[in-house]
């Protein structure tokens, strides 16, 4: 295989921006019709996506050790997509073509480099797909409650009709049927349960068309589908140390299921949670935390906000209140949030003297594309 | 006029459509203005316009040359999509992408412009309530005190008390207002007096007709914005009376 020949052509198709994946997609939905139901109305993001993952495999298609897991990853995510082993050769002829046409010097040697080199990577993903089978590559849930808790936040309680297996900390992507084809991650704020419920928290960002579904739309008694959960941030199963939580906004859904964990399946740990928001109407989620406060002796709430002169609680950046709570130096640190407000924590922190192999942070961006931001590859 | 583009793109590949589309001018110096904007736009789409034209009919004719070939050859290819397909496909679903996206964006701007909205109808809605409850605290601790058949006002309801108390306030913006526009007018005449005697001595300040000041000041305190004097609460609570 000649790899830098390989990457030149790339380089070619990637160099036209849109106009490749436009190529690539509408070659692919005239060959194989039956692909375009797999995708959603609009394919503007799609298109970014596709190229971004071809850069990703074309960068390390010289370091099988980096790139198996991420084609691995790919494989199974693409699952709930309703991806079937059969599309894997349908996108491979386009995906041929798509790079000859943008290349005036496309030569039989390239077809041949770049025809072995996608069959491999679709045996890799294909045999991920076969691999996860014994899981359904997607779960249908019943929405059993739905609340809208301040103008637009509202709290779902899903019902998985099949055992669904999660992490505290995780998230799960989700679809429903008023947007098909659009998934979006979301934190379930509970532990798994034994009438295996989900609380989903969603704010409804302006114009994004999954997160104003869900809150202003979805009710009870609608389907959603889940897919396999992901992320990284866990409680670790050996410590028993101190926690401090710290949450932004709709990054209190992760910390509050962390919290979960500890009621019911322990060990015994001092959890302090600080939760910030911009003014009291938006703690959406107030009730629930004082209960859990009432009921656990271990677990104080502090909440915060930055924007409201009226309010008698805590008033500034949690970043700055937790720093003014402390010292800390002795505890595990979780933060989620908003990317400013997860950033300004950290730093202060590490400046505190917490180690940062000590500290999990996520980031909660409208749209995100993935749970994480350590530039893993999830779509 | 130079562009950014042409020199890297007609080395490398053929203009495309979209790189007449993003092309940019550098701005003409002061003293040789170049040409008109909009007439080099106007070029420049109409050379995009027919290079796409162009481009589409490459594409057929290789389409064109592609079964002929295959009739000469006598093999049966599979059947690909014609270029021509795949370019109106493509068209079509940029089409569709745009109206989608300009739809998010429209819902994005109208949600975002009503919370907006909705949070200053709260916060103030909330400013005066805590003024007029402050207010009416203030009147019933100085009736009770003041007062000893206090026991007789205070079965006089809440309502009647918090009326009393903002017409006491609407009553003293009003004496503020008119006390103010008289003290502008003296201080005008007393202007122009001396102004009179001695011209020189006149300020160049502006002189506003004193009924105009008060109906800024008033409509500035219906804002919410605390105003100049040191009795922000009475104004707020005149103001809200005003408003509602």
């Amino acid at each position: 295989m000649d790899i830098p020949a390989m990457r030149a052509n790339f380089a070619k198709s990637a160099a036209t921006g849109d106009e490749a994946p436009l190529y690539f997609y509408s070659h692919l939905f005239l060959s194989h019709p039956e692909t375009r139901q797999l995708f959603p109305v609009s394919m503007a993001h799609q298109r970014d996506r596709l190229f971004a993952a071809l850069g990703d495999v074309v960068a390390r298609v010289d370091d099988l050790e980096a790139l198996v897991p991420i084609l691995q990853q790919l494989g199974r995510d693409h699952r709930k997509f309703g991806t079937l082993a059969a599309h894997y050769p349908a996108v491979g002829g386009s995906l041929l073509a798509t790079l000859e046409h943008f290349d005036d010097e496309w030569s039989p040697e390239l077809a041949k480099d770049w025809t072995e080199a996608y069959t491999l990577v679709a045996e890799v993903m294909i045999e991920a797909a076969e691999e996860a089978a014994e899981q359904p590559p997607w779960w249908e849930a019943d929405v059993v409650a739905h609340e809208r808790r301040t103008i637009d936040v509202g709290v779902l309680q899903v019902r998985p009709r099949k055992r669904y297996d999660y992490l505290p900390g995780q998230s799960v992507s989700l679809e429903t049927d008023l947007r098909p084809r659009l998934w979006r991650y979301y934190s379930p704020a509970n532990a798994p349960r034994p009438d295996g419920l989900l609380e989903i928290h969603v704010k409804a960002r302006d114009g994004g068309p999954v997160s104003s579904a869900l809150v202003r739309r979805v009710g009870v008694g609608d389907v959603l589908r889940l897919g396999p959960p992901m992320g990284h941030l866990a409680l670790d199963r050996e410590s028993d140390r101190d926690l401090l939580l710290v949450a932004g906004g709709m990054g209190l859904a992760p910390l509050k299921a962390l919290i979960d964990q500890v009621v019911r399946n322990g060990p015994a740990r001092r959890v302090d949670l600080f939760a910030g928001f911009r003014t009291e109407d938006q703690i959406y989620d107030r009730a629930d935390l004082q209960r859990l406060e009432r009921e656990n002796p271990w677990l104080t709430v502090t909440l915060v906000v930055s924007e409201d002169k009226l309010s008698s609680l805590e008033h500034g950046d949690v970043g700055d209140v937790v720093l003014r709570n402390g010292p800390w130096l002795s505890r595990e640190v979780f933060v989620a949030g908003p990317a400013v407000m997860v950033d300004d924590t950290v730093t202060r922190l590490v400046q505190h003297g917490v180690p940062r192999q000590r500290i999990s942070s996520e980031v909660f961006a409208p749209s995100r594309p993935g749970p994480s931001v350590d530039g893993e590859v999830t779509e | 006029m130079t562009t950014e583009h042409d020199a890297s793109a007609t080395d490398d590949r053929s203009f495309t459509p979209a790189d007449l589309q993003h092309v940019q001018f550098a701005r003409a110096s002061m003293l040789r203005p170049g040409y008109v904007d909009s007439e080099v736009d106007r070029v420049l789409s109409r050379v995009a316009e027919e290079l796409g034209r162009l481009y589409a009919e490459k594409a057929a004719l290789r389409d064109e040359v592609r079964s002929l070939r295959a009739q000469v050859d006598g093999v049966v290819t599979p059947v690909a999509p014609s270029e021509q397909a795949v370019r109106i496909l493509s068209v079509a679903q940029q089409t569709a992408d745009n109206y989608v996206a300009e739809a998010e964006e429209f819902s994005r701007q109208v949600t975002s412009e009503a919370r907006s909205e909705y949070e200053e109808q709260v916060r103030q809605a909330r400013e005066n309530a805590g003024a007029i409850i402050q207010a009416a605290q203030e009147a019933a601790a100085q009736l009770s005190s003041g007062a000893p058949r206090a026991d007789a006002t205070g079965q006089r309801s809440v309502e009647e008390l918090q009326e009393q108390v903002a017409y006491l306030k609407a009553f003293a913006q009003a004496c503020r207002v008119q006390l103010r526009s008289y003290l502008e007018a003296l201080i005008g005449d007393v202007e122009t007096e001396w102004g009179r005697a001695d011209p020189a001595a006149l300020p160049q300040a502006p002189q506003r007709p004193p009924a105009q000041r008060a109906g800024t000041t008033f409509e500035a305190n219906t804002a919410g914005e605390p105003p100049p004097e040191d009795a922000d609460d009475l104004s707020a609570t005149a103001g809200s009376r005003s408003a509602t």
